[in-house]
């Protein structure tokens, strides 16, 4: 993947680390320039001496140390026979400028030079071990490379730092993203938004806005449409029910009433879960979060439960503690029929249904237990999908779990499907709690 | 008396089904189909309940019920609507109605909300009723047929206030607060116990009590 960070270190890193080491060799040279001069300086006077020596033909002699380095020389005659001093000198190249060559197996600095003595024109030669000269020059470069260590790496420090901290508005919104729930397509707040980034923000939240306005008109739409068919289905249940109760007797037109009856209620309650699932999908809920209780939301639906179960001599139980957590009432209440409302759909008849809710630590906790046949553990993810159904037989529109899923999730809680006692489904939905006193008011 | 019941509903299908349910109920029911009609028809006197849809032809069910309130009548309004959003729910009650059905509903529970507004509305009745079993508020008895049965205070308490709520669930806590108002301490065991004595004293009524296994109990007709 592509990194704006890597890319920064490396455009700026490379010039710089290649600027500090021409600097360095800079450094070095300027160094290293004015030592020589002073060195050569010294072989030349040596030389100069050994000269007058030899112009005055006396012997020519030097000490074999001088100022901790060997010092050698050598007389050649014009055959380059040597006539005094060191045996193994290397060549003589007689000139005014110092040159280096090789002397017992040791770096020298050779000074060479002609000179007319009384019994002809002679080759005068000098030569001076490096040794010191190598540890300055040694010294020298080592600490130039410490320094340019040093330099380089402050530098990668300094450019990585600069650069996070130049990206952090990409960080932030980046963060504010993510934690978004699902629905969630408000612009990105525009405040504090550096100016290099501010049309790519902008590009983005135009791109929000259309996502927003079309996701705004599938959920109008399927409102509308659903409300649309809620009076329609409302004059159809009557009638039929008028029908059924007219003609008790035929047991031919009793049974066909049974099935508008089962189709019309199919479709009051796909029509009912499509508005549930709009609703869920409306997103932002935390605009509307408000402190409430899960005991007190069951409470309100305890009739409805209660005559469903008995269609089916479901005994329906109830183990409701306080469950305080801020939310939205008309979406958790979604989320409870739903629950509840499959439970009861896919349990047998004459099974158990328990309906619960409590504080546990810091966790509020609903909690649907049903004898049924439970959901296998390979498919428990399947059935957060839309118009997934485990089972064909029964009249689910497939959407039940997939509204509670995303109103879960609108509330920062997490759904649990485990198994009931005696192998039937044990749903639990858990739920930041509020705190006690917050719930209060 | 049948209950004097005006309908407002432009949808033809529901308006006849609606009819025909309610009137099968003992309730007299004068249709409108209009706004207009409805504010009309409230304006004149004889109408004990109104059962009104919001999307309605002429002015809707809001402005019909505003209309209401502002001539200062307290006729007990239910307002029928396809929509339940919160705004809805919220504005409809706000303008002063009494009681919000979503549609579609069940024919019982639009019933059992006519009966409950217009008893909240009527002056309160002393004689109360379900199968064989009969109590006289003002008495103080309770009667299976003809026998006369003997209930303590509390159980006194505890089946009147089953029988007002008939059909309908009840919480323990609810029924602590309804048989002692002035704060008096009585377990939730404690009503479990009036319940079964209470089971035991009504057998042949053709009453039965439910219970709502961890909430409470549900007074009902017992099949024969």
């Amino acid at each position: 993947m592509n990194s704006i960070r890597l890319q920064l270190l490396k455009w700026l890193l490379g010039p710089i680390l290649l600027i500090n080491m021409v600097l360095a060799g800079l450094v070095a040279g300027l160094a290293w320039t004015p030592a020589q001069v002073a060195f050569d300086q010294g072989l030349f006077d040596s030389a100069d001496e050994l000269a007058a020596r030899m112009q005055a033909g006396a012997q020519p002699q030097l000490p074999v140390r001088l100022g901790g380095e060997r010092v050698w020389f050598v007389v050649r005659d014009e055959q380059g026979q040597v006539l005094a001093g060191a045996a193994g000198f290397p060549r003589l190249r007689p000139g005014k400028t110092a040159y280096e060559a090789q002397m017992d197996g040791q770096p020298v600095r050779v000074v060479a030079r002609l000179v007319a003595t009384p019994g002809g024109t002679r080759q005068l030669g000098v030569a001076r071990t490096l040794r010191q000269r190598l540890e300055l020059r040694a010294a020298i470069v080592r600490s130039l490379a410490v320094l340019v260590a040093l330099v380089t790496i402050t530098l990668v420090g300094v450019v990585w730092l600069s650069v996070s901290n130049g990206l952090r508005p990409l960080a932030r919104i980046r963060a504010e993203l993510a934690a978004r729930g699902p629905g969630d397509l408000a612009p990105i707040p525009a405040e504090q938004i550096p100016y290099e980034i501010a049309p790519v923000v902008t590009g983005f939240n135009e791109l929000l806005d259309k996502v927003e306005a079309v996701t705004r008109g599938q959920r109008d739409f399927m409102a509308d449409m659903a409300h649309q068919l809620r009076t329609p289905l409302a004059g159809m249940q009557l009638q039929l029910e008028w029908l059924g109760k007219r003609h008790t007797s035929d047991l031919e037109t009793q049974r066909s009433l049974a099935m508008l009856n089962l189709a019309n209620d199919r479709m009051i309650r796909q029509v009912n879960q499509l508005l549930a699932l709009a609703r869920a999908r409306e997103g932002q809920p935390a605009k509307a979060l408000a402190p409430l209780d899960l005991a007190q939301l069951v409470q309100e639906s305890v009739q409805y439960f209660v005559e469903k179960a008995a269609e089916k001599r479901i005994d329906i139980g109830f183990e409701l503690a306080p469950a305080p957590l801020a939310g939205e009432a008309f979406q958790l209440r979604d989320l409870i029929d739903n629950l509840v409302d499959n439970a009861i759909r896919y349990t047998p008849d004459g099974g158990r249904v328990t309906v619960g809710c409590k504080v546990k630590g810091n966790e509020t906790r609903f909690v649907v237990e049903d004898s049924g046949p439970g959901i296998p553990v390979a498919r428990r993810t399947d059935v957060f999908k839309r118009f997934v159904r485990l089972d064909e037989k029964t009249t689910g529109s497939g959407l039940g779990l997939a509204i509670v899923r995303d109103i879960a999730r609108a509330h920062g809680g997490r759904i649990e499907i485990g198994d009931g006692v005696g192998g039937g489904t044990r749903i639990s939905v858990r739920f930041r709690a509020l705190p006690p006193a917050a719930a209060r008011h | 008396m049948a209950l004097q019941l005006l309908l407002v509903e432009d949808d033809p299908v529901l308006a006849d089904g609606l009819l025909r349910a309610l009137q099968a109920q003992d309730i007299s029911v004068t249709l409108v189909r209009d706004g207009l009609a409805a504010d009309a028809m409230l304006s004149s006197t004889g109408v004990e309940v109104a059962v009104l849809d919001i999307g309605l032809p002429g002015i809707d069910g809001f402005e019909v019920v505003r209309r209401l309130r502002a001539r200062g009548s307290a006729t007990p309004v239910l307002l029928l609507t396809a929509r339940d959003a919160v705004e809805d729910r919220v504005r409809g009650l706000e303008t002063g109605a009494d009681d919000y059905l979503v549609k579609p509903f069940a024919t019982a529970e639009l019933v059992a909300r006519i009966r409950a507004l217009a008893r909240r509305h009527a002056p309160p009745s002393n004689a109360l009723g379900l199968g064989r079993l009969s109590l006289d508020a003002s008495t103080r008895r309770a009667r299976v047929g003809e026998r006369p049965i003997d209930l303590s205070v509390r159980e006194w308490g505890v089946l009147e206030y089953l029988l007002r709520q008939a059909g309908r669930v009840v919480s323990k806590q609810q029924i602590i607060d309804a048989i002692l108002p002035w704060g008096e301490d009585v377990t939730e065991n404690a009503v479990e116990v009036y319940v079964s004595r209470l089971r035991l004293k009504l057998e042949g009524a053709g009453v039965a009590i439910r219970t709502i296994r961890g909430f409470g109990y549900l007074l009902e007709a017992a099949p024969e």
